[in-house]
C-alpha cells in the first residue's frame, strides 16, 4: 500500500515503522514483521550517479528497523526472507528459490551484524555467493512466510509482511505463478497478516497496477489492523468513578504520556556474563541470625525522641479510602491554573465491561463538561494503602484528521492538583518593567524565531546516546554512532535570522557598559586560579561544641562537610550522605 | 543559615487562671493546650527555630532579674533551645497552676531580657514573644514607654493570647475578635459576666502596646485561646526555603538575560524516611542489610559483588556495560542552561502533556534592573502575542537536559516566566480508542443530558456571594492528609509508646470529603441521574469466589434446588458408611461428625467437642488446603445443630473462633466463611438460641471493636493559614 515516492529515504521510513511500534508491549501482544526481499539481479544494479543498489538500500533499512525495534520494543518479532534466490534455505527445504535468512524472532546484536554483512560492496559479493539470483515464485515465498507465522506459539497483536522489490511484474506475465501468488496472499490476509509493498527505484517507474495491487492489503485494512489497539490491553487499572449516593461508573485509567527512562541494568557474573539473581536479607549484627520481617520495626527520630512503629502500622498510616475516584464537584476551566502541576497526567475512558451503562453516563458527563467549560474535581486513591490526591478531570473531545483517523480520543485527562504543602512561598519583589518600545522590539525577535511546536519533535538525547552506546558495544563497533541533539539551540541559524535585532534590543534595555555575563564570571575566577578542591579549608568542630549542639538539637545548623568531618572524627559509620542521616548518626553516637 | 527564629512563650500560671465557669475549661488549661499544640507542631516542623518558656504567677522565682523583691514569681522554665519531646513532657507534667500572681509587664521584661541575652552574637530572622494570660494580675505601667521603645529597638514582635477577644468592649459580649476566628468562638469565661477592672485596664495596655508597635495591624496579633487551639490542630505544612537557581536565559549567541529560577510547585515529601530497626532493641545498628548475588543454577551458587558487572538488554542479547564505561560514554550536557530554541503559540502546548514533577518560576536576577527590564520585555511580548518560549533546560552539568515551555505570567505584584517540562518523543504513546460520540449505543437522550446538566449546576464548587464567585474547595489550601496523619500517629506513639495508633482526626476526614453544602444541594439531582441512567455492575464469574472455588472443591455454588437434592443423597450415603465410625477423624471430619450424630451413641456435646478439636488442629496448620475441610465441617456442625435443636455449642464455637481470627491470622478463612453465608444460629431457627436473625448476620461482618477511639480535639474549620506566621 505504500504510496511512497521513488526516492524515499530509508531513515524516514524506518522512523515511521518505529512510531507504529510505540504501543507498550506490557499491555499488548507482540508485533511481528516479516521482510520479504527480492534478491533478483535487478536489485543489485547500481544507480547512475553511484547511488547504492536497491538491495543495499533495503539492507540499510532493515538494519535500522532492527535497531529501533531493539530500543523501543525488543520483544517484537522480525524475520528476513529473500525470494528469487538461487539457493534455498527454509524449514524442510520444501520451497525452491526462497531463502529464510532470519526466522521470526526478537532481533539481537548478532542479527544486526548479519544484516550488516550484506551491506555495501562486500555485502553484494556475499549475497551473490550465499543467495544467488534465480527464478521467481512469489507464491512459494508467501507460502513459506505463512509457515513462519504458524510456527509461532506467542500471541501476536500485529502481523505485517513487507515486500521489497523493484520489479513490478515479477513473473513476467506467467499467469500460473501470478495466480498462485494471489491465492497465497489471500490466505495470508485471511489470517490477519497485513501485506505492504515497498517498491524501489525502477527505471521507467513502478506500476503497482500490473500485479502487486492484488497482493497487498487495501489501505483501510492496514489502518485498522496496524494501528488500532484494544484499549483494554493498555489499561493501567480499572476503577469506579463514584458520583455519590451509590451512583458508580466504571473507568479505565490509561497512561498516554510517561517519562521514558533507561532500562534498569542487569547484574552479570563477570566470567560468564550470565545474569545473577540478587537477594537482600537482613541479619542481626551481633548474633548473625537471619531477621524475618517480623523481627524488625520501623523508626524515626523527632524532637530527640525515637518513635517506633510496626511495619504494618507504617502501611496502615497511608490507608484512607478504597481505590477509586470520588467526585467532589465542578469548577470552571479557568480555575485550573498553569502552575497546578506536580506529575504527568493520566487519561480515563469508560469501561463498559465492568458496569454496563458506564459509557452512556460518561459520554453525557463529558459532553456537558466540555460544553459548559467546566472540569470535575475528584478525590483519587490509586491503590489500597495509598493516600488520596485531588485531581482535575478535564474533558477532551474526539478529534479526527482529514483521513478520519483519530488524533485525540474522547475522554477525561486526569491532572494532579497540588496540596498546600506542594506550593512553595517565594520572596517576590517588584522590579522595573519594560516600556512599549522595548516590548515591541522583543516581539520582533519572537516573531523571527517562531516555529510550530510538535510534542514528538524532540528526542531525548540521553536515551538516544545510551542506546547508541549499547549498540556500539553489542555490535563491536569502534565508536558509537553520533546522535543529533535536538535539545540544543541552533545558534547560528537563530543569529542569522535575528540579524541586527539583537543589538537593537540590547541598545534599548542594556546600558553600554553592561555585561549580562559579567558578575557570575568574576565570581568563578578565584576558584579556578587556586586549583579547586585543595583550597577548601579543613572544617572541624570541637567535641564540646558538638555535644552542645546535640544537646540543644541544633546539629542541623552545621553544614554537611562539617558534619561529615565530625562523623569521621568520632568514627561514626555513615552510610548515607543526606544531612538528616548524618545528624541522626551523630546524635546517636554522642548521646550515648 | 541564620534564617531561624527565636521565640519565648510566656504563660501566666497565676491563681486566677485556674478559675473556670462550670462546664468550661479554665484559662490555665486552655493556655497550656495552646502551648502544647504549638510545641508539637514545632517538633514535627523540624525547623531550627529556638524556643524558650517563661512562667509567671508561679510559686517560685527563677530569673536573672529577680533582685530585692523585684520580678518575683517569674520563672524561666526553659532557655532558648530547639523544642523536643522533653519539653513536651515538661509542659505536660511540670507546668502546674501557681498560687500567686505576677505583673505581666514584668514577665514581658524577663522575656525580653532572655531573648536579648541568648541571641547575642547570633543572627535570627525573627524574635518573638507570645504572651498567654487572662490579664487578671495588677500591673504597674510606669515603665510602659521604655518597654515599647526597647521592643522596637530590639526588633522583637509580640503576640497576645487571651481568654476573650480584644474588641470585647466595643462589640459587646461574645463578639468576634480581631483575629478573625469564626464559629469557634466560645462564650466568655466567668459565664459572660464581663471583665474585671484589672482585665479592662490590661486590655487597654495591650491595645496601647500593640498599636504603638504595629499601628492598626497590631491588633491582629491578639488571639483568643480557642481560635489558637483550632488552628494549631493542623500540623504545619512542610516548608522549604526555595533554592535560587541563577542562570542565563539565552536567545541565540548574542542575547542573554541574567535570571534566577525557583521551584514554585513540586510534590513535597517527608524529609525523614523510616529506618529499619531490630524489634527488640530498637537499634538500627543491630540490623545489617546483606545483599547476595547468586547464579541461576540448581545450587544458587553465591558469587561476590566484585565478581559481577552490570549489563543492559539489547534486543535478545545482554550487553555487559560497566559503570565506568557507561559514565565515560554517556551523554554529556554542557552545564546549566536556559536556552530558547524558538517561540510558538500557547495553544500548541497541551495542558495534559506537562511532564516532570515541578513548575519553575523564572525571575530576573536579583538587584539587576537591566536584566529585569530585558526579561519584562520578553514576558510582555509573549503575553501580548499569546506565545511561549520553548527552551532547553539543564539544571547543572550532571543532570539531564529537558525541553520545556516558558509561559509568561503577569501578576499584580510581579511578573515571571513559568517553566514546565514537555515530553520527548519517547515519552508519548499513541493509542486509539473507540469513538464515544458516534456510537449510538452511548448517546444520551435529551432527558439524560439535562439530568447531567442540573447535576453539574448543583455540584458547582463556586459560591456566588454577591460579587466575585468564591471557590469553596481550594485544593491548594488543603494540607496533604498523608503528612497530617503521619504526624498525628508519630506524636501519639511518642507520647503513648504502648497504645495502638489513634483513629483519623474527624476534621481531616471531613476536609477530604465533598463540602456539606454541595452534598445537601445535589441530592435530588443525583437521584435523577440514578433514575435516568441504568447502571448495572457486571458480575464476572472470576470475582464470585466461594471457598469452594478457592480451595478447589466444586459443588458449593450450585443452584439451590440441585444442591439440596445432592445434600440428601450425600446424607444417604453418609448413613450408609456410618457403621463403624467411632470418632471424628481428620480425613472426612464432616462426614464422621454427621454419622456420629446420627448414631446417637455419644452425647451431642461430646461429638461437637470432638469436631471442634479436629478443626482446631486443621486450622492450626494454617494450610489453606485444609480450610475447605473446616468449612465443610462447620457447615455440617451448623446443619446438625439446627436439626438437633441445639444452638449453644455451635454459636459459642463460632464466637470464640471469631475472637481468635486476628491472632491466628485466619482472616482469609473467616472471609470465606462469611462468603459462604455461615452465620450464628438465630432464634428463628432454634428456639434456645439467644441471638436474633439480625445479630447473627451482623456478627459475621462487623469487625471486633479494636479500641475506643482516641480522644479527639475540637472540630476544626479547616483554615490552613499558618498560625505559625502569627507566632
Amino acid at each position: 500500500m505504500s504510496t511512497v515516492s521513488e526516492n524515499i529515504s530509508c531513515a524516514n521510513w524506518s522512523n515511521q515503522l518505529s512510531v507504529h511500534a510505540q504501543g507498550d508491549y506490557k499491555y499488548s501482544g507482540r508485533d511481528s514483521l516479516v521482510f520479504l526481499v527480492d534478491a533478483s539481479k535487478e536489485m543489485f544494479i547500481k544507480g547512475e550517479n553511484g547511488e547504492p543498489t536497491n538491495f543495499d538500500m533495503t539492507m540499510q533499512c532493515v538494519r535500522s528497523v532492527y535497531t529501533s525495534k531493539i530500543i523501543s520494543s525488543e520483544r517484537d518479532l522480525v524475520a528476513l526472507v529473500f525470494y528469487a534466490t538461487e539457493n534455498s534455505k527454509n524449514p524442510q527445504d520444501s520451497f525452491k528459490n526462497v531463502y529464510v535468512f532470519h526466522d521470526l524472532d526478537s532481533p539481537g546484536a548478532k542479527r544486526v551484524q548479519e544484516v550488516d554483512s550484506l551491506r555495501g560492496e562486500k555485502g553484494a559479493k556475499l549475497a551473490a555467493q550465499m543467495l544467488g539470483s534465480g527464478p521467481t515464485s512469489l507464491g512459494d515465498a508467501l507460502w513459506c512466510c505463512s509457515n513462519l507465522y504458524s510456527d509461532i506459539r506467542l500471541r501476536l497483536s500485529h502481523k505485517r509482511l513487507m515486500i521489497f522489490t523493484c520489479r513490478d511484474n515479477p513473473h513476467d506475465g506467467d499467469s500460473g505463478h501470478d495466480l498462485s501468488a494471489r491465492t497465497k496472499a489471500g490466505d495470508l490476509k485471511g489470517t490477519g497478516v497485513v501485506i505492504d509493498l515497498m517498491h524501489l527505484v525502477k527505471p521507467g517507474g513502478f506500476d503497482v497496477s500490473l500485479f502487486f495491487c492484488d497482493i497487498i492489503s487495501p489501505p483501510e485494512d492496514a489502518e485498522e489492523l496496524g494501528l488500532q489497539l484494544e484499549p483494554s490491553d493498555l489499561t493501567a487499572s480499572l476503577l469506579h468513578l463514584s458520583l455519590g449516593d451509590g451512583v458508580h461508573v466504571a473507568v479505565g485509567l490509561y497512561v498516554l504520556v510517561r517519562t521514558a527512562t533507561k532500562p534498569a541494568p542487569i547484574r552479570l557474573y563477570r566470567t560468564t556474563n550470565e545474569p545473577v539473581n540478587t537477594k537482600t536479607r537482613l541479619f542481626h549484627m551481633q548474633t548473625g541470625t537471619l531477621l524475618l520481617p517480623s523481627d524488625t520495626k520501623r523508626s524515626q527520630v523527632y524532637g530527640n525522641r525515637q518513635i517506633v512503629l510496626e511495619k504494618d502500622e507504617v502501611d496502615e498510616l497511608k490507608k484512607f479510602d478504597e481505590p477509586g475516584l470520588f467526585l467532589i464537584g465542578f469548577k470552571p476551566v479557568s480555575r485550573l491554573k498553569l502552575h497546578h502541576h506536580i506529575r504527568p497526567s493520566l487519561f480515563i475512558f469508560p469501561e463498559e465491561e465492568m458496569i454496563t451503562g458506564s459509557s452512556c453516563l460518561f459520554t453525557a458527563l463529558l459532553r456537558k463538561c466540555s460544553e459548559r467549560g467546566v472540569f470535575a474535581v475528584c478525590k483519587y486513591t490509586s491503590r489500597r494503602n495509598t493516600p488520596p490526591r485531588f485531581v482535575a478531570l478535564v474533558p477532551q473531545k474526539e478529534e479526527l484528521d482529514q483521513n478520519q483517523t483519530q488524533v485525540t480520543p474522547a475522554g477525561f485527562h486526569l491532572i494532579f492538583l497540588p496540596f498546600a504543602d506542594d506550593i512553595r512561598t517565594l520572596d517576590v519583589h517588584q522590579s522595573p518593567t519594560a516600556n512599549s518600545m522595548q516590548i515591541d522590539k522583543m516581539k520582533e525577535i519572537v516573531q523571527k524565531l517562531r516555529f510550530k511546536y510538535r510534542s514528538d519533535a524532540f528526542e531525548n538525547p540521553v536515551l538516544q546516546q545510551h542506546f547508541r552506546n549499547l549498540e556500539a558495544l553489542a555490535l563491536d563497533m569502534l565508536e558509537a554512532e553520533a546522535i543529533e541533539d535536538l535539545t540544543k539551540p541552533k545558534v547560528d541559524l537563530m543569529d542569522q535570522r535575528l540579524g541586527s535585532l539583537v543589538q537593537e534590543f540590547k541598545d534599548l534595555v542594556y546600558p553600554a557598559d553592561y555585561n549580562p555575563e559579567g558578575k557570575t564570571a568574576t565570581k568563578r575566577k578565584p576558584a579556578e586560579a587556586g586549583g579547586g578542591a585543595e583550597k577548601k579549608p579543613k572544617v572541624e568542630v570541637s567535641e564540646a561544641d558538638l555535644r552542645a549542639h546535640v544537646e540543644k538539637g541544633t546539629l542541623g545548623k552545621l553544614t554537611v562537610p562539617v558534619l561529615k568531618e565530625a562523623c569521621k572524627q568520632f568514627g561514626v559509620r555513615t552510610t548515607g550522605t543526606k544531612k538528616q542521616e548524618l545528624i541522626d548518626s551523630l546524635t546517636e553516637k554522642l548521646s550515648k | 543559615m541564620a534564617r531561624s527564629a527565636a521565640l519565648v512563650l510566656c504563660m501566666d500560671v497565676g491563681f486566677s487562671m485556674s478559675d473556670s465557669a462550670p462546664g468550661l475549661q479554665s484559662s490555665f488549661e486552655e493556655a497550656k493546650k495552646v502551648i502544647r499544640k504549638f510545641v508539637q507542631r514545632q517538633v514535627f516542623a523540624e525547623n531550627k527555630d529556638e524556643l524558650g518558656l517563661v512562667l509567671f504567677g508561679s510559686d517560685g522565682t527563677k530569673n536573672p532579674l529577680a533582685d530585692g523583691g523585684q520580678y518575683q514569681n517569674i520563672c524561666v522554665h526553659r532557655h532558648l533551645m530547639i523544642p523536643d519531646f522533653e519539653l513536651l513532657k515538661e509542659i505536660q507534667n511540670d507546668v502546674q497552676p501557681g498560687s500567686k500572681q505576677a505583673d505581666w509587664l514584668d514577665a514581658l521584661v524577663v522575656c525580653m531580657d532572655l531573648l536579648q541575652k541568648e541571641t547575642l552574637g547570633k543572627k535570627y530572622e525573627r524574635l518573638n514573644i507570645a504572651m498567654l494570660t487572662d490579664l487578671q494580675s495588677p500591673v504597674s505601667d510606669d515603665q510602659l514607654d521604655t518597654i515599647i521603645r526597647n521592643l522596637k529597638r530590639a526588633g522583637i514582635t509580640l503576640q497576645f493570647f487571651l481568654p476573650f477577644p480584644v474588641d470585647v468592649e466595643q462589640s459587646g459580649m461574645g463578639g468576634d475578635e480581631a483575629g478573625g476566628d469564626g464559629p469557634g468562638s466560645k462564650p466568655l469565661p466567668h459565664g459572660g459576666k464581663g471583665l474585671t477592672r484589672e482585665q479592662q485596664q490590661g486590655l487597654k495596655l495591650v491595645r496601647q502596646i500593640m498599636t504603638s508597635m504595629e499601628e492598626e495591624e497590631g491588633l491582629e496579633e491578639v488571639y483568643t485561646f480557642s481560635s489558637a487551639i483550632e488552628r494549631l490542630s493542623i500540623f504545619k505544612r512542610i516548608e522549604r526555603r526555595p533554592m535560587a537557581w541563577p542562570c542565563q536565559l539565552t536567545i541565540g549567541s548574542a542575547l542573554s538575560i541574567r535570571i534566577v529560577g525557583y521551584k514554585a510547585v513540586t510534590e513535597e515529601r517527608i524529609k525523614k524516611t523510616w529506618t529499619v530497626v531490630d524489634a527488640q532493641s530498637h537499634k538500627r545498628d543491630d540490623v545489617k542489610r546483606d545483599t547476595v548475588y547468586c547464579l541461576n543454577d540448581d545450587n544458587e551458587t553465591e558469587v561476590t559483588k566484585d565478581d559481577t558487572i552490570q549489563g543492559f538488554r539489547y534486543g535478545s542479547d545482554i550487553v555487559p556495560f560497566s559503570k565506568v564505561d557507561q559514565e565515560q560514554m554517556k551523554y554529556k550536557s554542557e552545564g546549566k542552561s536556559f536556552a530558547v530554541l524558538g517561540f510558538t503559540k500557547q495553544s500548541l502546548i497541551q495542558r495534559h502533556q506537562f511532564m516532570g514533577s515541578q513548575v519553575v518560576k523564572v525571575f530576573a536576577a536579583k538587584d539587576d534592573e537591566h536584566a529585569a527590564v530585558a526579561l519584562s520585555a520578553l514576558i510582555r511580548a509573549l503575553h501580548e502575542l499569546e506565545m511561549v518560549a520553548i527552551v532547553r533546560y539543564a539544571y547543572d552539568r550532571r543532570s539531564n537536559p529537558q525541553v520545556g515551555a516558558a509561559f509568561p505570567c503577569i501578576k499584580e505584584k510581579y511578573e515571571c516566566l513559568l517553566y514546565v517540562q514537555l515530553p520527548f518523543a519517547e515519552d508519548l504513546r499513541f493509542f486509539s480508542f473507540p469513538s464515544l460520540e458516534n456510537n449510538k449505543k452511548f448517546t444520551a437522550s435529551a432527558e439524560q443530558l439535562s439530568a447531567v446538566d442540573s447535576l453539574i449546576d448543583s455540584m458547582m464548587l463556586m459560591e456566588e456571594d454577591g460579587g466575585e464567585p468564591q471557590d469553596i474547595f481550594k485544593v491548594n489550601h488543603i494540607p496533604n492528609p498523608q503528612f497530617q496523619r503521619l504526624f498525628q500517629c508519630l506524636q501519639h506513639r511518642a507520647l503513648n509508646p504502648n497504645a495502638p495508633l489513634p483513629a483519623m482526626e474527624p476534621w481531616l476526614q471531613a476536609m477530604l470529603e465533598r463540602p456539606q453544602v454541595v452534598t445537601a444541594r445535589c441530592r435530588t439531582q443525583l437521584q435523577e441521574v440514578r433514575k435516568r441512567f441504568p447502571l448495572t455492575e457486571v458480575v464476572h464469574k472470576k470475582e464470585q469466589k466461594t471457598s469452594a472455588d478457592v480451595f478447589g472443591k466444586g459443588n458449593a455454588e450450585e443452584p439451590e434446588a440441585k444442591k439440596s437434592r445432592e445434600d440428601e443423597e450425600d446424607e444417604f450415603s453418609v448413613a450408609g458408611i456410618a457403621q463403624g465410625v467411632t470418632a471424628v477423624g481428620s480425613v472426612n471430619p464432616d462426614k464422621d461428625f454427621r454419622a456420629l450424630v446420627r448414631q446417637k451413641s455419644i452425647p451431642f456435646g461430646q461429638v461437637c467437642q470432638e469436631l471442634t478439636c479436629r478443626m482446631e488442629q486443621l486450622l492450626g496448620t494454617k494450610n489453606p488446603h485444609y480450610y475447605s475441610k473446616c468449612i465443610c465441617s462447620i457447615r455440617a456442625f451448623r446443619e446438625e445443630s439446627v436439626k438437633v435443636g441445639n444452638a449453644e455449642f455451635f454459636n459459642s464455637y463460632l464466637q470464640s473462633l471469631k475472637r481468635s481470627v486476628p491472632d491466628r491470622g485466619l482472616q482469609y478463612f473467616w472471609d470465606s466463611l462469611v462468603h459462604d453465608g455461615v452465620m450464628l444460629i438465630s432464634k428463628d431457627e432454634v428456639e434456645g438460641s439467644t441471638v436474633t436473625k439480625e445479630e447473627s448476620s451482623q456478627f459475621m461482618t462487623t469487625a471486633e471493636k479494636v479500641e475506643a477511639a482516641a480522644p479527639v480535639d475540637e472540630e476544626d474549620t479547616g483554615d490552613v493559614d499558618d498560625l505559625l506566621d502569627m507566632m
